[in-house]
């Protein structure tokens, strides 16, 4: 076996140095608004959606996380910005020579909420459960591993075998969220995995137990006492996540301390009007959440890349994001967020109309006048989507062309881009975080491996296809990045979409809140590391 | 129920695809698509919909992943609630403003309240709601900015906070409750209040020149006597019909006013089966109103035949 991969942008021996941190369990990180203070206290979250279901399996979305990471515990964890990948149930990995086996070294002083002791077992059992119900964070493993090919080498140690040799998998390894195998077994209903009864209950090892919960308010947790990384001088006693869904009404709960943080995704009006009140804190931090514009590279006229070229430079980057947005996000000129490894540095494309006019006389010169109304999917109650897609249509009014746009709910649009007969000619819309490498963003939205479920854009090159394979098996980071970056230009030379701007995360907490720790792929809301000062 | 369901499967979503999830392959969506029937003609679709319904299933949502039926009776209590609070409201605010407005016809006091119930019924209950949540919540601090109640509520026993609290004694979550009730019921009370003032006026102003109240006048009854118990009854016949109309139209309504409230009833959750194309919640929702709306009507029925027995003939 070979102990030299590398996976994010942790490489083993840094996660081996990082192990003596975690076992004194004060993991003492930087964060925003540290300060001295006293331990315990409530924290009160409003949420913009529901809390539904606490079944860590069942769902991977970004809206519900809170309840992922504060009640489970992966084998591995991701912290701060740029995100680190931290031991965590797990202290170390190995994996062999053909990249195939993942053995994993698990601690074990890990007991469950109801005081069992963790062992490989569960971890068998939880990624089992997630093969065999195919949702949430289990799709991200069904390509890459059969049922059955996890075993418990012995108490503590477990192995996961690849269908084929995965860099990836080391960044996917914190989604696997390990349940008590024997309490869920003993729930199980009519062969449902447990399902039913893991709706409503919890059975993990993390930070918080769950102590009320209603699916239409929320959620309250309670300190685990005994959570195996330990608690330090400074902590919540208590957390609660509510659903709130009118933003209005979120806001001014924040305002009148209702409520001690909100989800940091806010309009910049939003983010204005709390500042300005003065009541509150707000923490800012470029996250890792790409907002662009995916065009459908398979249809006439975007098959066309002069066509393509005036598209790219027929929207005002500046203009959108300096007045509109009020310079509330960071001009990201590639698919890759600017602040990750592999991004190419390139300048990015420009509002210019007169060269987005010469590129459509290019255009009209191969094919002809003639160009048929553009359509733009929009998603309905996302303004940003709705508003960059007026500034296109009145550019390419400019040049002649006419664009419908079409607005609809999430799940309408999303239907509608998952096929390429019915992928609108562009959609504005947001990558999110679910794993801090890449191949999340390029590789998911350009790769043909991906096409058409992720990769919805129709853009299927041979050069970018390669690149991003050999980055999908190889492990050493360099050359990961080397590939990435090649792949990434590519695809920008190629004008394959317009890519606008990165988030920025502006958290809103009441001055009380101390120590939060914002990572892209918790969005802030691991409150471990938290507390209300007195 | 039959337009509703295929509406809700006109519009172009893939519920396989909401439930595999954003990562999901193509080949699992597929495979769910046929697990979840969903490559079944449309009237199939209906049909089995139809047969899991004669046995009260509603099926499962796609969001909450929860039977649609469980999270629908979980949520119906609070939404009862509050329509009920609301129509308390109206009714004790609307049909005295309506007989007052009659009484005192065409006077300054008519004209102001057929102005205020004109503008009763074109006010947005959303611009109303934020208003009055920044005035008497934000600025004046005199109530609760949203939710049901400050904590987790009493020991449940039927799910209605103001009853749970008074057969467990618990008068601090009973004052709590209403204190949290008064601006969303107020919010939905108000179009309510002013058609309410508008048909008893009307209905007080047809029976007041009636021979009966002239004989009665007469006779030298007191004017509150005669307007009290004799003429608002044979006004209310119109207004009892209407408040059954009401309250079918509060209870749906409620969708807006639970959304900036933050109230945990069928209003949100139907807001968020819309935003997630949940058509088999939706359509529960649509269910629930549909046998809310005739429940009222028929007890509607019952009460006119109190009012005028004429009626049962």
């Amino acid at each position: 076996m070979t102990s030299t991969k590398t996976f994010g942008n942790v490489d083993r021996r840094s996660i081996l140095k990082m192990i003596p941190a975690a076992a004194l369990g004060t993991m003492a990180f930087p964060a925003m608004g540290m300060a001295a203070g006293g331990a315990g206290g409530r924290y009160v979250h409003a949420n913009n959606s529901a809390y539904d279901t606490l079944d860590p399996h069942t769902v991977n979305d970004v809206a519900r996380v809170a309840s992922r990471l504060n009640f489970y515990d992966g084998l591995y964890r991701w912290v701060d910005n740029p995100p680190k990948m931290i031991p965590w149930l797990a202290t170390s990995h190995e994996v062999s020579e053909d990249g195939l086996t993942w053995t994993f070294q698990l601690r074990d002083d890990v007991t469950f909420h109801d005081g069992t002791n963790m062992t490989a077992e569960d971890v068998v059992y939880s990624l089992e459960r997630m093969l065999e119900l195919k949702q949430g964070a289990g799709s991200l493993f069904i390509p890459m591993i059969d049922p059955g090919q996890t075993k418990a080498v012995d108490k503590y140690v477990v192995a996961f075998t690849l269908k084929e040799p995965s860099a990836i998998f080391g960044s996917l390894v914190p989604s696997i969220l390990v349940v008590n195998s024997k309490l869920v077994k003993a729930n199980e209903v009519n062969g449902d995995h447990g399902q039913a009864f893991l709706i409503d209950n919890v059975a993990g090892t993390g930070s918080f137990t769950l102590s009320r919960y209603d699916p239409a308010r929320g959620f309250v947790g309670k300190r685990y006492v005994e959570h195996f990384a330990g608690w330090g001088d400074n902590y919540l006693d208590e957390i609660e996540f509510r659903t709130v869904l009118e933003t209005n009404t979120r806001i001014q709960g924040l305002m009148s301390g209702d409520y001690n943080g909100l989800d940091g995704y806010l309009a910049p009006d939003q983010v204005e009007r709390l500042r300005s009140s003065g009541k509150v804190q707000v923490f800012e931090q470029e996250s890792m959440r790409v907002f662009h514009i995916a065009m459908h590279n398979g249809r006439a006229p975007l098959d066309d890349k002069n066509f393509r070229m005036a598209m790219v430079h027929a929207f005002d980057y500046d203009g959108y994001i300096n007045e509109i947005m009020q310079g509330t996000v960071a001009r990201n000129p590639t698919i890759l967020p600017g602040n990750l490894w592999g991004a190419p540095d390139v300048e990015g494309y420009s509002f210019d109309l007169e060269k987005a006019k010469s590129y459509l006389d290019a255009y009209k010169a191969e094919h002809g006048d003639e160009i048929r109304t553009l359509k733009i999917g929009t998603l309905a109650g996302f303004s940003e989507t709705e508003q960059v897609a007026s500034l296109m249509q009145n550019a390419l009014a400019q040049l002649g062309i006419k664009v419908d746009i079409e607005s609809a709910p999430w799940p309408v649009i999303s239907t509608m881009m998952q096929s390429p007969d019915t992928m609108p000619d562009m959609v504005p819309y947001w990558k999110s975080t679910y794993y801090v490498d890449p191949n999340n963003w390029v590789g998911e939205l350009y790769g043909s491996r991906y096409a058409p479920t992720r990769n919805i854009s129709a853009y299927h090159v041979d050069y970018v296809d390669e690149r991003l394979e050999k980055a999908l098996v190889i492990t050493d980071q360099d050359e990961r990045a080397k590939l990435y970056e090649e792949a990434t230009r590519r695809i920008y030379d190629d004008a394959a979409g317009i890519w606008i701007y990165n988030t920025k995360w502006y958290g809103p907490y009441t001055k009380n809140v101390k120590n939060v720790r914002f990572c892209p792929v918790g969005n802030g809301q691991d409150m471990r590391w938290s507390y209300v000062e007195d | 129920m039959f337009v509703v369901f295929f509406i809700s499967n006109v519009v172009p979503t893939d519920p396989a695809r909401i439930v595999a999830g954003e990562n999901a392959t193509e080949a699992q969506v597929v495979a769910l698509r046929t697990e979840m029937g969903l490559d079944q003609p449309l009237y199939v679709q209906f049909g089995r919909y139809i047969a899991d319904l004669a046995t009260g299933d509603l099926g499962k949502s796609l969001y909450t992943q929860r039977a649609i039926a469980d999270d629908l009776l979980h949520r119906l209590p609070a939404t009862l609630e509050l329509t009920i609070a609301a129509m308390i409201i109206s009714i004790g605010v609307g049909v005295p403003l309506g007989v007052i407005s009659a009484v005192k016809r065409n006077s300054w006091i008519d004209q102001l309240l057929r102005i205020l119930s004109v503008s009763g019924l074109a006010v947005a209950s959303f611009w109303l709601a934020m208003e009055l949540q920044m005035y008497f919540s934000t600025k004046l601090g005199w109530t609760p900015l949203n939710g049901r109640i400050g904590g987790w509520g009493p020991d449940e026993i039927t799910g209605f906070y103001v009853i749970d609290s008074l057969l467990g004694g618990d008068w601090a979550s009973l004052w709590d409750t209403l204190h949290h009730m008064l601006l969303p019921a107020v919010t939905l009370a108000l179009p309510a209040a002013a058609t309410l003032v508008r048909f008893t006026r009307a209905g007080v102003l047809e029976v007041i020149n009636s021979n009966y109240v002239l004989y009665e006048r007469a006779m030298g009854f007191p004017t509150s006597l005669i307007i009290w118990k004799y003429v608002l009854r044979n006004a209310l016949i119109s207004t009892v019909t209407q408040i059954g109309l009401i309250f079918g139209a509060l209870f749906a309504g409620a969708v807006v006013v639970e959304a900036v409230f933050d109230w945990p009833g069928l209003g949100t959750y139907a807001v968020q089966s819309i935003l997630q194309s949940d058509t088999k919640a939706i359509l529960g929702f649509s269910i629930v109103v549909g046998i809310v709306f005739i429940g009222v009507n028929l007890l509607v029925d019952i009460v006119h035949t109190f009012i005028d027995p004429r009626t049962i003939q």
